[in-house]
């Protein structure tokens, strides 16, 4: 049977593609809102019906916008959170006193499977789920509100004065990272490559070049590899975190990347953790979207006529080159990211 | 013909005159101004072209406005005598400006500066007419220059008086000379300096460039509509700030028409209300509507420099500043000023250009008398090397064109008659251009035949000629083969590739560089143009070209460098930071919607343009010589075997 979508994902699957709803957090929030617009609905008695729903819902959204990983990741969390509350009431209901029942642990994580021989009946009506669901849900919207200044804080743990940090493009986490920095420390240097064609390292640039102690320095997306030699730090942001610890960034982060590798520089990549996505996509045309070429090359030159012109819009950007995440929740290495995943989300929802 | 320093001075005073008399007379009486007095003009001639380079920015856009407005022939009319005018202008007011030296203690600052910033604005216009009268096919190309930028001037500064100051030149330079002589003897009895006078003209002399600059930009507002209020509060700021000035200059000028130096003070309270006025419009149209003026105070412009780069020099494209050298020969001059607007670019055209230049310049040198020729021809050239070095840093190529070129000076024999000596050169030149470049090329294009075959993939990046005509080679053989094309911003040179490859039938793939790691999966080599190897086996090129190799290099694709012999350096580098070359920032700037527009407005922001690049010799498979296909690290034994090689 196929799933109609709801008047709400419609309405925001549109606002999306026409560019109304941009970036990553904007679009997790507006998920999170339909999801709990779904929960408060009657139209679900059990949890299993409410995991339908939502997983019917997430699917349509993940195959109108493919490229925006949030929406399911939020499904995910969504369904963890009912499977939590479900085994929680059930745990109460049955007396089942155990604290670490509802927690993971690494110790429930290898007892999982035992456990789930003893498959959990979703489908029998749970009285107050509804209300203990909406409360929880309330814990992840303060949660996702925070997550940026709590990226912020951070500043100061990793960036000291007088340093030479290079960015990528224009990503709100880094614009906030790097403006608490420079409150903070004195004496920095900040490098934009202004990752053209759309070139909106330009505005990240005249965003940070409000303040008088810092020292702003535009360099087009070629000279990156020559500036690297002087470069302390390099601090990016990112579309979303795969599941082996890569990164589908914007395009350009592959190379300065690589560039940093060359010079052994740190790279540092901000992601909330709604970024962390449970999904394994190691090649470009796996995930890759192509944009338009017009920025590249006017369509009206003659050379563009014959011409195959490519615009595309991520880059993928394997562990091996980024040296720390900066979640909300803290540094991880990227080799911890699968441990961040199995946290958040349950391992049967990691296929929607 | 070589251009004698009294030839130029005396072409550019009849071309401006209308009254033939009057200039001549004047001309010998500005050689007997005291020395001194005319070096620190001259110091501050130079200070100014940076704005006038401004102003020669703002041009299309005044082109724009002029033609809109309905009094563009008066203006253009206007333009002769407007020149003249300015030029007696100026020396009216320097007298003055010494006069008030003398008086500096009484009289209040203001009108002082006021004053000299005119003298300034003078001599920005001055200067672009000059440049005019040096080379006559020059002056076609600037005389279009002129015809805007006069107009910028009067519109902006003196619209309400342009008309009236035309009728009336003719006694005001008779006025202006008395004025002068009169002033001269001021000077003679008391120097005071003005350090401090001075600097505060020409911060004043900025403001104004710049509030022109923003009423023109307002003007252009006006016929949009839709206009926010505080746009149409800073138009109206700006207007009003435009009709004082204009108010104050008209002062100056009737009061320049009595003649009388002691009358030359202006009123006080009219001028310092113009510039109070100035002041506080400065910031806020420019801010609002992105005015085409990118002039701002030369403090900040400081500022806005790189401080790792503060050992390197932007280039300066003002070709005016070059180009009025009497010493230097037209052809060189021109090539000069290709240089440093870019006309001319790439290692290979650019020494080409260079030694055609030297030819002409070999072929009209006439020994002084009781001179050497070699000799005397060696300081000739090195002056014009000078020359072209200032216009833009020199290439390897061409330095190494000069070096053998003074090697082969050094070799002339003595007892031969000048003629032969001058056939002798230019087969040099002949030899060295067929050999080093052309047969160069072909033998590297051999070389490289043997390693693309059918279905090979190429990319390479940025526009080298040498790349094309192995691309072109290739397509002749009717190899089936594929291009892709890896640019960058803000040159774009790849588009100049794709045009010339798509024009050879080649198929081709244009991206970005950011986009490489899209394409590079599909290369199966990578060919790189160099401008030049270094003597430590890293590869000096267009910036952007190590991001190629280094990208390369993750995918395990093979990097192939072509470069000729004649390019290879002593020079030993590890960074692109120690030497390198800065492009203009503006090119950065996207379009008029972009944020970085006015970037000289925020706060120690820069945006950085480098030419080039060094890509490290491990990220480099082979380079392709016309000697050999050798790893980086040979090119000290190429260095070593060459003077053997060639010719």
């Amino acid at each position: 049977m196929r799933e109609q979508p709801l008047k709400e994902v419609t309405q925001l699957i549109h606002a999306i593609k026409v560019g109304m709803v941009e970036g990553s957090y904007s679009i997790t929030n507006k998920t999170l809102d339909i999801f709990k617009y779904i929960i408060m609905s009657k139209s679900w008695q059990n949890a299993d019906e409410l995991m339908r729903i939502v997983r019917a819902q997430s699917r349509i959204m993940q195959a109108a916008l493919p490229q925006e990983t949030v929406t399911s990741n939020i499904a995910r969390r969504i369904l963890k959170l009912t499977r939590e509350e479900f085994d929680l009431l059930h745990a109460k209901i049955q007396h089942f006193a155990d604290d670490s029942q509802a927690s993971l642990s690494l110790h429930k994580l290898v007892t999982q499977t035992s456990e789930s021989n003893v498959s959990v009946d979703y489908s029998k009506p749970q009285q107050g789920l509804r209300e203990a669901l909406l409360d929880h849900l309330q814990e992840v919207e303060t949660e996702l509100e925070t997550s940026s200044e709590n990226i912020c804080v951070q500043a100061e743990e990793h960036i000291h004065s007088s340093e030479i940090i290079l960015t990528l493009g224009h990503s709100r986490s880094v614009e906030n990272f790097l403006k608490r920095a420079i409150k903070k420390r004195q004496y920095l240097t900040i490098i934009v490559a202004e990752c053209a064609p759309s070139c909106r390292g330009h505005n990240l640039a005249t965003k940070l070049a409000n303040d008088k102690t810092v020292d702003i320095i535009v360099i087009p997306d070629a000279s990156i590899f020559a500036m690297m030699s002087r470069v302390n730090k390099v601090i990016i942001g990112t579309h979303s975190v795969l599941a082996n610890g890569g990164l589908r960034a914007a395009c350009g982060a592959y190379t300065v990347a690589l560039a940093a590798k060359h010079y052994s520089v740190p790279v540092i990549v901000l992601a909330p953790m709604y970024k962390l996505s449970p999904l394994h996509l190691c090649e470009q045309d796996a995930f890759n979207m192509v944009g338009c070429a017009e920025d590249v090359i006017p369509y009206d030159s003659l050379p563009a006529r014959e011409a195959k012109v490519y615009s595309p819009m991520f880059d993928y950007v394997p562990p091996e080159l980024v040296t720390l995440f900066i979640s909300n929740t803290g540094g991880h290495a990227p080799s911890y990211v699968y441990r961040l995943l199995t946290e958040l989300y349950h391992p049967e929802d990691l296929e929607i | 013909m070589v251009i004698t320093s009294e030839q130029v001075p005396q072409s550019a005073s009849e071309s401006t005159s209308t009254d033939p008399g009057a200039p001549k007379r004047r001309k010998p009486r500005q050689r007997n101004r005291p020395r001194n007095k005319r070096n620190r003009v001259e110091d501050k001639e130079i200070e100014t072209v940076q704005h006038s380079l401004q102003m020669e920015t703002s041009i299309p856009t005044v082109k724009k406005l002029s033609g809109q407005s309905t009094h563009e022939s008066a203006l253009i009319a206007a333009t002769d005598k407007t020149r003249e005018q300015i030029m007696a202008e100026r020396e009216a007011k320097k007298q003055a400006k010494h006069n008030k030296k003398n008086q500096s203690k009484t009289v209040p600052t203001p009108p002082t500066t006021k004053i000299i910033t005119e003298v300034e604005q003078t001599t920005i216009t001055t200067r672009l007419t000059t440049t005019t009268t040096t080379t006559n096919d020059r002056q076609e190309q600037l005389a279009t220059t002129v015809a805007a930028a006069v107009p910028t001037k009067t519109t902006s500064v003196t619209s309400t008086t342009t008309l009236e100051l035309g009728e009336n030149t003719r006694e005001k330079i008779k006025a202006e000379r008395e004025a002068k002589k009169a002033a001269k003897q001021a000077v003679k009895s008391a120097k005071v300096s003005g350090g401090n006078v001075d600097a505060a003209a020409q911060k004043l002399a900025n403001l104004q460039i710049q509030t022109a600059g923003a009423t023109e930009a307002a003007e252009s507002e006006k016929k949009k509509p839709a206009l926010s209020k505080a746009e149409r509060r800073a138009i109206q700021e700006a207007q009003r700030a435009a009709k004082a000035q204009g108010k104050a200059k008209k002062d100056t000028t009737k009061t320049l028409t009595a003649g009388a130096p002691g009358s030359q003070a202006i009123s006080p309270p009219t001028s310092t209300i113009g510039s109070k006025e100035i002041k506080r419009d400065n910031d806020s149209p420019s801010k609002i509507e992105g005015s085409p003026v990118k002039s701002v105070p030369s403090k900040t412009e400081r500022d806005h420099n790189v401080k790792l780069f503060n050992h390197l020099l932007c280039t300066s494209k003002d070709a005016s500043q070059f180009i009025n050298d009497p010493l230097v020969h037209p052809s060189m001059a021109r090539l000069g000023e290709q240089y440093a607007k870019r006309i001319v670019v790439g290692s290979n055209a650019r020494c080409i250009a260079f030694l055609n230049a030297l030819r002409q310049v070999v072929q009209d040198f006439e020994t002084p008398a009781k001179k050497e020729f070699g000799r005397s021809l060696d300081v000739t050239v090195k002056h014009h090397v000078d020359h072209l070095h200032k216009c833009r840093p020199l290439a390897v190529s061409v330095s190494n064109a000069y070096k053998q070129f003074k090697n082969q000076l050094t070799q002339l024999p003595v007892d031969k008659p000048e003629t032969e000596l001058k056939d002798l050169l230019s087969h040099f030149i002949d030899t060295y251009i067929e050999n080093q470049i052309g047969k160069a090329a072909q033998a590297i294009s051999g070389f490289l035949q043997e390693k693309i075959t059918n279905g090979d993939v190429l990319l390479t990046f940025g526009c080298s000629s040498l790349i094309h005509y192995i691309c072109e080679e290739a397509k002749r053989r009717q190899v089936a083969f594929r291009v892709i094309v890896v640019d960058s911003r803000p040159f774009c040179e790849g588009q100049e590739m794709l045009r010339r490859l798509s024009a050879d039938g080649i198929p081709c793939t244009y991206v970005l560089i950011n986009a490489i790691s899209y394409v590079m999966p599909e290369a199966t080599k990578v060919l790189l143009g160099a401008h030049a190897l270094l003597a430590n086996g890293y590869v000096m090129a267009r910036t952007g070209t190590a991001q190629v190799a280094l990208v390369a290099n993750a995918h395990n694709v093979p990097v192939l460098v072509c470069c000729e012999t004649h390019k290879f350096s002593e020079r030993f580098q590890t960074d692109a930071i120690v030497y390198n070359e800065l492009g203009d920032p503006n090119e950065l700037v996207r379009s008029d919607k972009c944020c970085l527009l006015n970037w000289q407005t925020k706060s120690r922001m820069t945006p950085l343009n480098l030419n080039y690049d060094i890509t490290p010799p491990e990220l480099v498979s082979a380079v392709v010589t016309e000697v050999a296909i050798l790893p980086c690290t040979s090119v000290p034994v190429i260095l070593r075997i060459k003077p053997e090689i060639g010719y």
